[in-house]
Formats: C-alpha cells, structure tokens, sequence
C-alpha cells in the first residue's frame, strides 16, 4: 500500500512539473516582465530594460524556470502589481470562503445524487426515472449561470426569498456559514450542475451492479429488497463515485468561477474574474496551476480511497 | 424453420466432401447490417430524433432565417434600446437597439460554427494522438498519455479564458483556443478503444494470415474504433458550445458587432435586474434546446452502437 | 410425499419487443435424498424453472400458470414477504459463476453468514460459528482463515465451495444446483460432485441438478428430466434414460456426445438446424423442424407428455426405442485411418525445447519479481498430415503454445520449426509467405470474426494479404470454402452478428483453410458451442482434415473431443506435456497418474460406469503458474508420489511406439523393462 501510494505520489509530482513548466511558459510568453506595471504604461524601453535587468526578467528561461519552480515550492506564487499584494496572501484571504462554497455545494449534490441514482436505477423505466432523467439532461445541457439567473429571477427578484447576490457584509468565511439564506442560492446553483452528472454515473452504476449475479445471490438468500441495495448494492455502486469526484474537480473550480462572479461572492473566483479584466498574469496563472494542483491532489485522493476501499484493486 | 430435416446420420449419403443441398448448418437468420442496425436503433429512439430534428432546424433558423428575416446587427440605434416584444421586433430589442430575434440568429451561427470547428479540430487530434499512443505502446505511449495527464489537470475554461484575454474575438480564432486545449480527453478514450481492439481475436486472425500493420489498422483498427470516435464527436460539439457560451458570458468572446448565444448573455445580471426578460430567456432557452439536442442525439447514437455490437 | 413438487408450471419473460415464453407446461418432482437431474442445452428453460421455483424471475418475468409445491404449501401466488422466509432457508440455490455470484467487496465469513443472522435471527458471532462449521462441511481448506479473505483471493473450485455453504446454511429441504460445475476444471467439477453427493446422502436434501452435460447426472441422479425449447421432452429414471429413451432429441443428444471409447471413424450424431425462437414457439412438436422422424402429424399437433409407466413419460408421436447405433464410418476419414501410419510420418512441424514466461511486475518501480511459466521446455512432432491433440486443464499452457505455433506469441526459448524451416525468423516478405502454411482457427466464435467486414470480406481477405488468385478465382474458392462447411450462399452478404455460435465457428474454420495450410491449430473449437451444435462441427472437422491432408493440432480441455479428432494426444499438466500417445494409447494404457485422473474424472454418460467408478483421489488445488512445485509438477495432488518426485524432475521415457510419459512412478511398465514401482 505504501509503494502504492509513493508511485502514486511520483506520478503526481511529475504532472504538476508539466503543468508548471507549462504555465511558466505561458507567463513568460503573456507578461515576460512586470516592468510596465511598476514603471506606468508610458515609460520608456530604456527604462523598462534596465529594470528587468536589475530584477532578473532577462536571465535565460531555464534559470527563470528554476526560481519559479523553488517560488511554487515555497507556496509563493507570485505578486499582484495591479493588487499589490502577494498571490499567496490573496490566496488565504479568499480560499476559505470559496473552500465553503464549493464544500457546501459538493457534499450537497452528493447527498442528493447518490440516493436518487440508486432509486432511478431500481424503478428503472418507471415514470420517475424518466423524469429525473430528463430533468438531469436538461440541467446537464444548461450553462450553470443560467440556472443561477432563473433562481435569481424567481427566488430572489420575483419573491423574494433569498438575495439576488450575496450582500457586502458577509466577508469572513465564519459570516458565510452562519447565513444561509445569503448562501443559499450559490450553493445550490453550484450543486445542480454536479447533481446531474453524478446521480446520472451513480444510476449507471447502480444498473451494472443490480445486473450482476451477487444481487441474485442476495436475493435468493430470502433478504428483502431493502436490505439487498443497502448492504450489497449500495457500496459497490458507490465505489465508483468516490473516483468520479476526483475527476470532477476542475468542473467544481469552474462552476466556482461563474457562481461566485454571478452571485458577487468574495472568493477564489471573483479574484480570478478581476484579474482577468485586470490582466494580471501572474494572478491569472497562479490560479491555474492552483487549480491544476487542485486537481492532480483530487485524483490522488480519490485513487488511494479506492485502493482502501475496495478490497480487489491489486496495488502493484 | 421450413427447411427439411437432413438425415440425422451424417455421413452417410452425400458424404463425398462437398455437402448435400441442405447445408446443414442452418438457415441464417436475417436481421439487419451492421450499420442500418443501428441506424434502425437510433430512429427508433424518439427522443434522438426528435433531437436530430432540433439540431435541423436550429441550423436552419439560423443560416436561413436572416435571409428571410432580415434585421440591423451592426449600427447601434440609440433610440430603439430595451424595448419590450412588440412593434415590429418579436423579440424586442437590446441595448444597442438590435432586433433580438435577428440577433438570435446571428448568435446561433456562430455558436454552431464555433462548436463545430473546435468540436473537429479536438477530435482529429485527440484521435490521432490516442491511436498512435495506443498502437505504439511502451515508453511511447507513455510519454503520450503522460503529457495528456498534465493537460487535463489543467481546468479548460481558465486557460481558455487566460489565453482569450490576447487571443479571442473571431469564430476562427475560438474554434482553435478551444479545440487545442480541448483534445486530451477524446484521445484517452481513442486509445482506451485502440488497446482493447488490439486484443481482440480477430485482429490476432489478421496478423496470422500475414496481413500487414497499415492493413490491420486501416481494415480492422480503425473502422471498428469509428464508432467511439463518432460518439464522441457529438459530445464535443455540445461540450464547445457550453463553453463558448461561458466565454461570452465572462464577456471574453466575439468581437462586436458579432456575437454568439454567451456574449448576449453577458450583460444578463443586468437585464434580469432590470427586468428585461426578453433578452435572457429565449436566448437561454435556445442554447439549452440546442445543447440538450445535441447531448441526446450523441447518447443515443452510443446506445444503437453499442446494441449492434452486443447483438448476438 | 415429494419435498418439491412442481405442476403445469409456464412462465413468461416480456421484453420491449415480444414476449419470450420460457418455460411451458412442466412438471417435475423431488423427494427427499434424492437427485433429480434436469438437463437441456441453453435457451430451453431449465434456468429458468429454477430462478421460478424461487420467484427470482428477472424483469419482466412471471408465473403464468401452474403450481409448485414445498412440503405440500403452495409457493405459487404467495406474498413477497412470506416468499423470502423460504428462500436460502427452505428452498436454496447455487449458480453458475462463483465470481459474479459472490459480493467483490465483503469477506467470505460476512456472506455465508448472512442467511443465518437473517433466518435464525443469530447474533454475529453465532452466525459466523455456523458458518465455519459449514465451510468445514463443504470441505474448504483451512476454513477459518479463508473466513476473513475475499472472493477474488480463492479460485474457482474454493469459491464454488463456498457457494454450496452459503446454501447449506439454513439447512434447507431443497437444494437448486443450477449448471453448478459448468465453469470449473473436470478435476475440480468431480470434488464439487463429490461434495453434492456427500451432502444428499447425509442431510437428505432433495436435490435438482440442473446442467447441460449428460455425464454429471448420469452417475448420481435417480431421475433425468430431458428438457428442450421449454418444455419437458422426457423424463425417466435414470438408467432406462440412458438405455432405453424413447424421445428423438434424447437419442440425438446421447449420441452427438463423443465418447472416450468411440471409434473415430465414425461420425457423430448430429441435430442440424438451431433450437426454435421462443418468443413464438409453433403449436406443434417444438423439435419437430430438426427431426428426422417429423410427419405432418408432428408439425399440426403438440405431443402430450405421456409413456406406458408413470415413471417413463415422453412427448413424441413416433418415439424411437433406445439409443443409436452408428456402425457405418466417414468414408474418406476410414480411407484415411487406413493409409496413415503415424510413426511414418515425415515431420511438417516440430516444436523444439519451446518456453514462454509472463513477467509479473510489482514494487516501486514495476520490475519484474517472478514469472507466470505457462510453456516450460515442451519439444512436440507433428507429422505431415497428422492430426495432434493437446489436452490439459486451464492453466496447463496449451493455448500459449498454439499461440506459438502460429506466431501470435514469441517463444523465451526453443524453436519453432516448420518444414525444417525456423519460420519466424523470417521477416517481411518472407514472413508473409510462411505465415500461409500456419492457420488457426480461435476459440470464441463472437470474437474471432470482424464485426465490421461482411463474411465475403473476412473471406477473401486471407486470400488478398497472400496474393492469391485472380479476382474470379478468389470468387470461386470463396463459394466452394462455404460448400465445404455448409453454408448457404447468401451469407456471404451478411455480418458476423447475423449468424449463430456454431455458424460462425464454420466461417471462422472456412477462413482458416482458405490458405490451404499445412497446419492448423483449432483452439477450444466447439466448446463455446452448446452440445447439440457441437457434433456438428466436429463432424465437419473430421471431414476435413480427411480431405485436406493438412497437419492439425486440435487444443481442448475436453479429452473426449481430442481423442475423436486427434491422431495422438499429448497430455499438458502447469506447463509440461506429461504424456504423449496414440487415442488408444492414453485410454486403454495410460502411464502418467494425471492422465489417469483425467480419465476418471470425467463424467460419463453411462450409468453403470458411473456407479463403479471407485474415487481416484487427485486431491486438492493445481499449483500457482507462477511458483510450479519442484521436480515433477504434478506431485502436490498426485497419490503416487514419493520424495523423488520433489527433487528430480523426470524426463519422457517410452512406454511403446510412439508413447511416452513423465512419471518416476507409472502406472505400467516402461519400454526398457523399469518395473512400475508401487507407491509404498
């Protein structure tokens, strides 16, 4: 298990070495050096030249690679010429309240999705499963914000349930979570989205296990319905998923994105929308390779949790 | 069964080699061939053709209906903003005094060229890639699915957005910032098919007979990874025009005057605020009508190819 | 009064598109110790009667009418919840596939535990003392260790074991066996029988034994049911099923099996046509399309089931009177048995010293820790023209060596030779061009052919890679290939997945001898055939090895059909042929113990021979590839061996012309006069 997880590791390790070497690129290529923005728009070559120079934007890319590379190490990803601030230190300042949305929103579609998968796949082709299954293609097919701007209009404008976005006042994470109804529309646009696709795979995988002849076993051992979904059916069907949240993790940061800036919500997202506006590079790349370490982490996780808990995954 | 019974003794009568007039393996059932079997699954899924029908008719709507429905998209008319459906505009207008309903069309175009192009530029090259590493095997390959790794830990809507900010505007200029970032993911599903195929018994007959490799991936590899390729094709379209439609939400899109479906959603907060209702939902509901038609039709197309194969 | 009483029972499958009537009119009975055989091929139902007794129909399944009785209660019609408190209590059934049938992720203790806690209302550690001791019953070694283990972590013959004691559990009155040794090795199957037998005899479980192959009921059931399309054809006790059947598909299927001691000069009965489409069955004789004795009488009206006993009853018009007799041989394969002197024979193929390792990876860095050693040193002859068999249980390497002969795998070691030629160093053209006189013809009839190319296509397509032939005459040895294995024209515009099994295994065989090879390798040809297409092929095989004068190695783990279509059999036990004669040889004088084995597991279908058969003790599990046992490979489940056999690995010494073994221990005398020595 141990050699599992450090081959693993390896693996990992690597793949965010691609994915930095990339970005690096990228950086290099869109904003080779902050002169600009500490000089003004206006300055001249000679200037900025000189400036690179004596800060190091002119050593060759390797070397400017390395220190990138030993910077992520550290947990420095950079500085904000437009924000003034580190990256990193706008970083921690928003990754709390986005960590609790997306959190919220994920453990809120999972506990929706895997019961309703499980339930579509027993009443297979009965009215319900047709129209859960339809309702989950049509929000499979929906931009995530045009659900929010329905709940918006609805929920929010027309009766006024819950707030059209989220109010100035809520800045702490501790703030967000005691004040639900504030939250509650981004959390569940953000949850919807997942809700289709997960309980969609968990049905899939609920009708490939109900098919399977341990079922039939189950039940000719004289155990009810109930008991054969849930001390067979439910751990196996549900093993899959636990791989299937791993992956979803770059569409949890993208649906991030666009719920926090349709809902104003002061979080990972927002920054990244501003800067984009701002074109802050190095705010812009600093969070795609968080978001891709995010990711690589994810899988990770996800992978080791199956090795544990699925007892015929063999780990060489 | 009609045909006469052959003498349960076989052997005698008949036995010089060549068989007697009733072969005696049975009368071969005719069901359907290979493709209009599931061509034959797939009209028989209502639902798939009623989507294959939408996708019709959007592209009609929108490369035919200017022609028939003409409209100013391009000289902003500062006294017709926001008005409401009526007097002329069936749609009303937006804030450049745009007829909305020509305005649909307009958007509708390029967001079916945009999805179309990037979904083909993704999948000729996820293709390639995922069936050369397949075929290859060994170190290759895994230098081939390793860098498809690092490009799938990249979340795609942010590097595509990063990079919009100096490299957008145009549907050509889209179709490649999404289709060269998009390919990773039909190629590891080309190569998941390739691996298996290789596998297979039938390819192993080829080799025994001596065919060649060129003949064995043109004859055999290919036409039977076709059909995952397809599939996936009809996925990609939708998956592009979903992004698209968040580009233009961010307000990273086309340039004006063009537009896609995303871009006239891009000031949506705003209308719905303002309660300008005809300018978020017929939009909204078209892109979903169109992306919901295009996700039917591929899994339907998943599930006949799939039949055709599990038929026994 | 019978334990299980079951009358007039029909059930009916709804799928989208019609109705499949599965089962029809069938009544069967089981008392109390006793084994009541039900056999049938696939598709007739008797699963089916099974998952009904139970009430475990799939989707769309019901009971239509009929009624089945436990003990004299009607099951029938009963509530759900009154059901599942007879099932895995009263009424128990065990399946096919131990590895699909057991849960993947709960350990072995937890599942055979399971009905106890729910039916005796046991605490967990009661439920898990019950479970040991009915492990131990079953015979599974060292059961309580194997308590916390998982089903991947046994084999297939353990998890079988465990499945039998997940239906003891309860102790029920009656006992389902559906096909419940079709997926294990005969060695194993003969165990699980045993095991079976055991557990009538001393709990009195009436049991049904459900299975396609005639030889496992023969011996231990007092009843045999014949079931076909549905319904139940004929039904009798056991002996007089086997001596004196009435109906034509009994007869038929008796004699389509090809028996150890059949002259293999002779064809074998076969049942031409395929079994009916049940979704709309005739309302005459079901097998009257396949029957040669069918008159319009047989094609208007059903047979009643009915016979002149109580304990006889058959549904024919015009029954037969007991089993065939063929006495008259294939003519060209009795010219050709006449004219062949195998020690004669000018070698076409020799397989010199061959080896084939897989590596088996683990650790850190993937590297290669040991290896799986399917073909370890094997040296064969095949003579021109010959016809080789290799027998053997799974594992044993005969499929990797066909796969060597043909090329699709590389040997570690050795050579092979064709026509003193060592072929596959050939490269490129020359490669080409050798590949012709190698051709192979592969086990699943669903795989073998592209789904994608139309069987004109796959045929022609040998023709085209090795340039054979103008247009037209490619056109014409296509129609006469597909003469010579019986197929009409009109299939050569159809697709693979328009044919049955056994029709495609004809195209997959015309494919082969397209290139007219010199040699053939037919992997495991008609076992993914149900029985009464099998002699169909075998039949045609027969046929045209006699004409085609090619060498063939036939590779099954069927020592019956590998003895009607082999010249000489070579016997493969974990990598290294243990035996190797002429038919007659292995059967009537064999030397090596595991051929023995062999011999006597398999299930006849003869009574009288099964009931004599004393228990040849091939004990236990055949050894991991991966780590084979010192010196001889056999010695961990061979009842003859001694200290020897650990530590010298013996070589093939002669026991007669052209028959040799590997056993420091034979059973007869070797050629140089070494006195068989006694096991002490």
């Amino acid at each position: 298990m141990i050699g599992y997880i450090i081959r693993r590791l390896a693996t990992a390790v690597i793949v965010v070495l691609g994915v930095a070497a990339i970005i690096f690129a990228l950086l290099h290529w869109l904003a080779p050096s902050p002169a600009y923005d500490v000089l003004g728009p206006k300055a001249q070559p000679a200037a900025v030249a000189s400036w690179s120079r004596l800060h190091g934007y002119d050593r060759p890319e390797i070397e400017q690679f390395f220190t990138y590379l030993t910077n992520l190490v550290h947990l420095n990803f950079g500085y904000s010429y437009k924000l003034s601030q580190s990256v990193s230190a706008l970083f921690k300042e928003n990754a709390g309240r986005s960590a609790y949305l997306t959190g919220a929103a994920l453990v809120l579609s999972l506990i929706i999705a895997i019961p309703l998968g499980i339930m579509q796949a027993v009443r297979r082709n009965t009215v319900e499963d047709y129209t859960f299954t339809t309702l989950n293609f049509v929000l499979y097919s929906m931009p995530s914000f045009f659900l929010g701007l329905i709940l918006i209009q609805f929920l929010a404008l027309d009766w006024g349930i819950f707030p059209p976005g989220v109010s100035s006042s809520i800045t702490t994470t501790w703030q967000a979570f005691t004040h639900p109804a504030q939250l509650t529309l981004p959390i569940v646009t953000l949850a919807a989205i997942n809700v289709a696709s997960f309980s969609r795979y968990m049905r899939s995988s609920a009708l490939d296990n109900l098919a399977q002849d341990y079922i039939r076993l189950a039940r000719a051992k004289g155990l009810s319905e109930r008991a054969v979904l849930a001390r067979h059916l439910f751990r196996n069907a549900s093993l899959p998923m636990i791989t299937l949240v791993g992956l979803s993790i770059p569409t949890l940061l993208v649906g991030n994105l666009l719920t926090e800036y349709l809902f104003n919500y002061p979080g990972l997202g927002l920054l990244f929308y501003t800067a984009l506006g701002n074109l802050d590079y190095n705010v812009l790349l600093a969070y795609v390779i968080l978001g891709a370490i995010l990711t690589v982490l994810g899988n990770l996780i996800a992978d080791i949790a199956i090795a544990a808990a699925d007892p015929r995954v063999r780990l060489d | 069964m009609t045909e006469p019974a052959a003498p349960l003794i076989e052997g005698l009568g008949g036995v010089a080699g060549l068989s007697a007039t009733v072969p005696e393996g049975g009368e071969v059932q005719v069901i359907a061939s290979g493709w209009k079997l599931a061509l034959r699954e797939f009209f028989d899924n209502k639902l798939a053709v009623l989507g294959l029908a939408v996708i019709v008719l959007f592209v009609l709507f929108c490369f035919i209906g200017p022609l028939i429905h003409p409209s100013n998209q391009s000289l902003v008319n500062p006294l017709n903003t926001d008005l409401a459906p009526g007097h002329g505009h069936a749609l009303g207008t937006d804030e450049n005094g745009f007829d909305e309903f020509g305005r649909i069309m307009l958007g509708g175009q390029t967001a079916l060229e945009i999805g179309f192009f990037a979904a083909t530029i993704a999948t000729v090259i996820g293709t390639l890639w995922g069936a050369i590493s397949g075929l290859a095997g060994g170190i290759v390959d895994g230098i081939m699915m390793r860098m498809v790794d690092i490009l799938l830990s990249i979340p795609l809507l942010f590097i595509v957005l990063v990079l919009a900010t100096k490299y957008s505007g145009t549907v050509v200029k889209l179709s490649l910032l999404i289709g060269l970032w998009a390919w990773p993911i039909p190629s590891r599903l080309v190569r998941g098919e390739v691996l298996t195929l290789r596998e297979r018994d039938f390819v192993s007959a080829a080799r025994v007979m001596g065919a060649t490799r060129a003949r064995i991936i043109l004859r055999h590899l290919i036409p039977n990874a076709l059909s995952v390729v397809i599939v996936n094709v009809t996925f990609q379209i939708a998956d592009s025009i979903l992004i698209l439609a968040y580009i233009g939400f961010l307000g990273f899109g086309l340039q004006f005057p063009a537009t896609s479906w995303g871009d006239m959603l891009g000031g949506a907060q705003n209308y719905v605020t303002e309660g300008y209702w005809w300018l978020v939902y017929p939009v909204g509901g078209c892109l979903v009508a169109l992306v919901l038609a295009t996700n039917l039709v591929g899994d339907a197309l998943r599930d006949a190819f799939d039949v055709r194969l599990r038929r026994r | 009064m019978p334990a299980l009483e079951v009358e007039h029972l029909s059930t009916h499958i709804e799928l989208s598109r019609a109705t499949v009537q599965a089962v029809g009119n069938v009544s069967i009975s089981l008392d109390t110790h006793e084994m009541v055989g039900l056999v049938g091929e696939s598709g007739c139902g008797k699963s089916m009667l099974g998952l009904s007794i139970l009430g475990l129909l799939p989707n769309g399944g019901h009971i239509v009418e009929g009624s089945i009785k436990l003990d004299d209660r009607e099951l029938v019609g009963l509530p759900t919840a009154e059901l599942r408190r007879v099932r895995g209590n009263e009424v128990a059934m065990i399946f096919q596939d131990s590895q699909s049938s057991l849960n993947p992720t709960k350990t072995i203790g937890e599942q055979v535990a399971e009905p106890v806690r729910l039916h005796r209302g046991a605490s967990k550690r009661e439920a898990l003392d019950r479970a040991l001791e009915v492990l131990e019953l079953v015979g599974l070694p060292q059961p309580r260790e194997r308590l916390g283990d998982y089903p991947h972590q046994l084999s297939g013959g353990l998890r079988q074991r465990v499945m039998i004691a997940i239906a003891l559990s309860c102790e029920p009155k009656v006992l389902l066996a559906d096909e419940p040794t079709t997926a294990l090795d005969v060695t194993i199957q003969a165990q699980i029988l045993r095991v079976l037998d055991d557990l009538r005899d001393r709990h009195g479980m009436a049991t049904l034994l459900v299975t396609h192959d005639m030889g496992v009921v023969a011996g231990r059931t007092s009843r045999v049911n014949v079931m076909y399309a549905g319904r139940i054809v004929e039904s009798a006790e056991t002996h007089r099923l086997f001596t004196g059947m009435r109906h034509p598909y009994t007869q038929a299927l008796l004699g389509s099996i090809p028996r150890l001691e059949q002259d293999a000069t002779k064809p074998l009965v076969s049942i031409p046509g395929l079994p009916p489409d049940l979704t709309n069955p005739p309302q005459a004789c079901r097998f009257a399309p396949r029957c040669p004795r069918a008159t319009e009488q047989c094609r208007a009206e059903e047979p009643p089931l009915k016979g002149e006993h109580a304990s006889h009853v058959f549904a024919c018009w015009h029954p037969v009177d007991g089993p065939i007799e063929l006495t008259s041989q294939i003519r060209v394969v009795a010219e050709r048995a006449a004219r062949l002197d195998v020690k004669a024979l000018k070698p076409v193929l020799q397989i010199e010293n061959a080896v084939r390792e897989y590596p088996v990876t683990a650790g850190l860095l993937k590297r290669k820790v040991a290896s799986v050693k399917a073909v370890s040193d094997v040296t064969l002859t095949v003579g021109e023209g010959e016809a080789l068999g290799l027998v053997g249980e799974s594992g044993c390497g005969k499929t990797t060596l066909g796969k060597l002969v043909v090329g699709i795998e590389k040997p570690d070691g050795g050579r092979v030779v064709l026509a003193g030629e060592e072929v596959f160093r050939n490269r490129g053209r020359a490669l080409r061009f050798a590949r012709r006189d190698l051709q192979m013809m592969f086990q699943d009839p669903y795989a073998s052919l592209d789904p994608r190319m139309r069987v004109h296509a796959s045929l022609r397509e040998p023709l085209i890679v090795q340039r054979i032939g103008s247009a037209r005459e490619q056109e014409k040895k296509i129609r006469t290939m597909l003469d010579e294995v019986g197929l009409p024209h009109n299939a050569l515009e159809r697709y693979p997945h328009e044919f049955s099994g056994g029709q495609r295994q004809r195209i997959a065989l015309a494919r082969a001898l397209m290139l007219e090879p010199k040699v053939l390798v037919a992997d495991e040809p008609v076992s993914a055939l149900d029985v009464s297409i099998r002699s169909q092929v075998l039949n045609l095989m027969k046929r045209l090895q006699a004409e085609h004068n090619m060498a063939s190695i036939v590779i099954s783990h069927d020592l019956a059909v590998v003895k009607y279509l082999s010249d000489r059999i070579g016997v493969m036990y974990l990598g290294k042929i243990v035996e190797l004669g002429t038919g007659d040889d292995i059967y009537y004088r064999p030397a090596h113990p595991y051929t023995e084995a062999l011999i006597k597991t398999i299930p006849l279908p003869d009574p009288e021979a099964e009931r004599d058969n004393e228990d040849v003790a091939i004990r236990g599990e055949p050894p991991s590839p991966i780590e084979p046992p010192s010196g001889c490979r056999f010695r961990t489940r061979c009842p003859r061996a001694q200290a020897t056999c650990a530590e010298v690995e013996p070589a093939l010494r002669s026991f007669g012309p052209g028959h040799q073994a590997a056993c420091h221990y034979p059973l007869r005398p070797a050629s140089n006069g070494d006195v068989a020595r006694p096991p002490r």
